[in-house]
């Protein structure tokens, strides 16, 4: 009876083990289950041990050299205290605590080797892409390959460079490969098969589709590339992704009009990928301004009332804020101090441009620079602040045109774009007015890309733009404590459970780092150790 | 075409070589024309025997000269570069040019891509359908501890894309003298006893005097600081039996040899495909 009591008790918690979709409505916790942590796309954890009064004492608890890295840009989830990083067609699982390996996955057959930003979990099952656009499922406890499904044609230009995002029984992924002439879409996928459920293309590929009327030329590979994961709302079931630039990137000739739905947030539907509604943040860019950064879902007053909205820091130069149930334009503020494209965003959401902007053949300078005011690197907002934290650049840049015809695949982008000094700024944003509460300037000339997170004890993490891992107060964004990593940071960091302690932990170019509050080490007497013949 | 065209195509192709060189590494581009084919696969199998076998072994595992088949990381190796090698030898080490025509170059190329390439490029012998009874029955007993596809166990080494990621020869020492050549850490069997009394029996996937990771047989995994940890026992002997070479009669082990090295995570071809779990 004893025996079968606890037999009985060993199956339900290991079918408890599994990671739900209700675990991850409600996360992070202990555990770090998407890419931003949370639905909402918060990057924020409401673990408390370590706060701005004893942040000071945090120390690296171990270093795990990613194999054979150059540029991690993987942003780790964690779940039960096993850490999952992924690079180019791989993925390491490591001991939260520890740091030690437990099992790698390697897909050698894959020829590209784009970046990759990170994983997805449900169930057992741990998903990554390949730079080929295979959605591959793997047992999170061992690694074993569940199945390996195409989900795109990699001749047609598109790679995958995104985390895999799960929602209800879906996985959604995305698309790269904008800069040289694709067709964009966001894809849902089975999670028990990796069969395709919906493909909604983010740009036109005939006559006759939505938007072609925006089009010149290009129709079927005006780009608009899916290459960051996005937010979701369980109650509206609405995914938030945002969209890439229009292609040729810096010469517009064979591409009149807005070029729907590039440089855009569009809002699906989870069963079905239907855009409920869309907002392009630059109509007709020139400036390879992707719309590629977080849309940030808060309810804040608004107005009298209550309001679900998304925020969102554009590549643009400026910070929107839109109603996320019917898509319409709230309002906009500057982002950075220097922006001389457009003069600032109309009633209706549209930004009204500066003369003599465009890109030209003897090469023109506008401010922000091809990097953008922000990009994709992570952002954080944290509810006991009230506050959204961006890492900004100040950064003006010399965008060239090319008269060459443009051709689709050959990797061209109607011209160039350069940049020259620059600086990176974390800057506090108040949700409500839109205006900086404060701000953190980094030393370096922007050639970072790694985000933030922020925590209930009061910190600001952030990558910082001469190779530290860093600490700012919440509220008034002093420096706090900082670790130098030695080499470029390209991916944001996350915060996690392990063995009763908190963590924080990022990936530098080629390595993962993981902190904890400093303890006297204890030491181990080794065990009594049987070796059987 | 004017000149200025002309140097522009010129210009080209110069720098499309090294791209081009380096996507001959993969067998959709290789221009053996004897590729794949059993009669010259056979006819290549006899040239190296004759030529080859002395200094690589008569099963490429190396002797005076270097292994062929037991590599860390499967990348292949392009045709081209294997005949090049053949014809011309090594300068500076013991590897002489052979004389050899074309013809018979481009068959002893294709045996050592038979021999060296991944399994599922060239179909094995064998009977496929026997084979996966053998794997998923008692008999051998495979999938107690293997895993194909997400079925079966937890413990050994996941075999979904054995094929498409080891050459037969690899896999056929595995089964047959698993401990040859075997690096212990990561695949041993232990029993540890916790400081609370609770028992774990698994596999440490990874082990040091600080921590220790282990999948237990029902696929859980246990991160254990070392600690926590009172007693803890390491089998001497691979969980893998060694006896399978007895165990089982050459026709078996060639029907097993046909189903694993199907098993590949993408057909290498269109035509070929995999057979299922």
């Amino acid at each position: 009876m004893k025996r079968s009591w606890l037999l009985a008790c060993l199956l339900c918690a290991s079918a408890a083990a599994q990671v739900k979709y209700e675990d991850i409505i409600k996360s992070p916790g202990e555990d770090w289950l998407t890419y931003a942590g949370s639905y909402s796309g918060w990057r924020y954890s409401p673990l408390e041990e370590i706060t701005a009064e004893n942040v000071g004492s945090l120390a690296s608890k171990w270093v795990y050299r990613v194999p054979n890295s150059r540029k991690l840009q993987t942003s780790p989830l964690v779940y039960q205290g096993v850490m999952y990083v992924t690079d180019a067609n791989s993925v390491y699982a490591l001991d939260g605590a520890a740091g030690r390996l437990i099992w790698q996955y390697v897909d050698t057959r894959v020829e590209e080797q784009s970046n990759n930003r990170g994983a997805a979990i449900l169930g057992n099952r741990v998903y990554i892409t390949t730079s080929d656009n295979y959605l591959t499922a793997l047992d999170r406890r061992t690694g074993a390959l569940l199945f390996s499904k195409n989900f795109a044609d990699v001749a047609k230009n598109t790679k995958s460079t995104a985390a895999p995002f799960v929602a209800g029984d879906k996985v959604i992924v995305g698309s790269s490969g904008g800069d040289s002439g694709m067709r964009g879409f966001i894809a849902g996928l089975s999670a028990e098969t990796g069969e395709e459920i919906w493909k909604t293309y983010t740009v036109p590929e005939k006559d006759g589709d939505p938007g072609s009327e925006t089009w010149g030329r290009m129709l079927g590979w005006g780009g608009g590339a899916a290459w960051l994961s996005g937010t979701f709302d369980p109650e509206l079931n609405l995914l938030y992704w945002t969209t890439g630039n229009p292609w040729p990137d810096f010469n517009p000739d064979t591409r009149p009009g807005d070029n729907l739905y590039t440089c855009s947030l569009v809002a699906l539907d989870l069963d079905t990928g239907e855009m409920r509604w869309h907002f392009q943040f630059t109509p007709h860019d020139t400036h390879d301004w992707d719309a590629q950064s977080w849309p940030v879902l808060v309810d804040i007053d608004w107005r009298g009332s209550k309001s679900k909205v998304v925020l969102h820091a554009n590549r643009n130069g400026f910070f929107y804020m839109l109603d996320r149930v019917t898509g319409e334009f709230l309002r906009a503020t500057q982002l950075i101090d220097n922006v001389t494209w457009s003069s600032g965003i109309d009633d209706s959401g549209r930004p009204v441009l500066i003369d003599d902007k465009d890109p030209t053949t003897e090469g023109n300078w506008v401010c922000p620079s091809v990097k953008g005011a922000t990009n994709w690197m992570g952002q954080t907002y944290n509810p006991g602040t009230g506050l959204l934290y961006v890492i900004t650049l100040e950064q003006c840049g010399l965008y060239s045109k090319s008269l060459q015809v443009p051709v689709p695949m050959k990797n061209f982008p109607g011209g160039g774009a350069t940049e020259k000094g620059g600086q990176v700024i974390v800057r506090a944003l108040d949700p409500k007015t839109g205006k900086r509460v404060w701000e953190y300037p980094m030393t370096g000339v922007g050639l970072m890309w790694s985000g933030l997170v922020s925590t209930s004890g009061g910190v600001v993490f952030a990558g910082d733009d001469d190779g530290s891992f860093i600490a700012l107060d919440a509220r008034t964004g002093k420096h706090l404590w900082h670790f130098s990593l030695g080499e470029q940071l390209n991916a944001s960091p996350i915060v996690y459970e392990a063995g009763d302690k908190q963590y924080v932990a990022i990936a530098s170019s080629t390595a993962i780092f993981s902190f904890g509050l400093f303890e006297p080490m204890k030491p181990v007497p080794l065990p009594k150790i049987t070796i059987q013949e | 075409m004017n000149g200025r065209l002309v140097l522009r195509v010129l210009a080209g192709i110069v720098l499309a070589l090294p791209l081009m060189a380096q996507h001959g590494r993969y067998l959709r581009e290789s221009e053996n024309p004897a590729l794949g084919t059993p009669e010259a696969i056979a006819a290549g199998a006899k040239l190296y025997a004759t030529s080859c076998a002395g200094c690589h072994g008569p099963d490429g595992s190396g002797g005076r000269g270097p292994n062929l088949v037991q590599r860390t990381l499967w990348h292949p190796l392009s045709d081209e570069a294997i005949f090049n090698v053949v014809r011309k030898g090594v300068p500076g080490t013991d590897m002489p040019p052979l004389d050899l025509s074309d013809e018979d170059t481009w068959k002893l190329v294709a045996f050592l891509h038979a021999m060296t390439g991944p399994a599922a490029e060239t179909p094995a012998p064998g009977d496929p359908e026997a084979g996966r009874e053998l794997f998923w029955g008692n008999e051998a007993g495979c999938s107690g501890c293997h895993s194909i596809l997400g079925e079966g166990g937890h413990t050994a080494p996941d075999l979904t894309n054995v094929g498409g990621s080891r050459p037969l020869a690899v896999i056929k020492e595995a089964i047959t003298n698993p401990s040859k050549d075997l690096f212990w850490l990561g695949k041993e069997a232990v029993v540890v006893t916790l400081k609370s009394g609770q028992i774990v029996k698994g596999v440490a996937r990874n082990r040091n005097n600080y921590s220790l990771q282990v999948v237990d047989t029902s696929g859980d995994l246990h991160l254990i600081p070392m600690l926590d940890v009172a007693a803890l026992t390491i089998s001497g002997s691979s969980p893998m039996p060694g006896d399978y070479a007895q165990r089982l009669s050459g026709q078996e082990l060639e029907n097993l040899l046909a189903y694993l090295s199907r098993q590949t995570l993408r057909p290498p071809q269109a035509s070929a495909t995999s057979e299922g779990k």
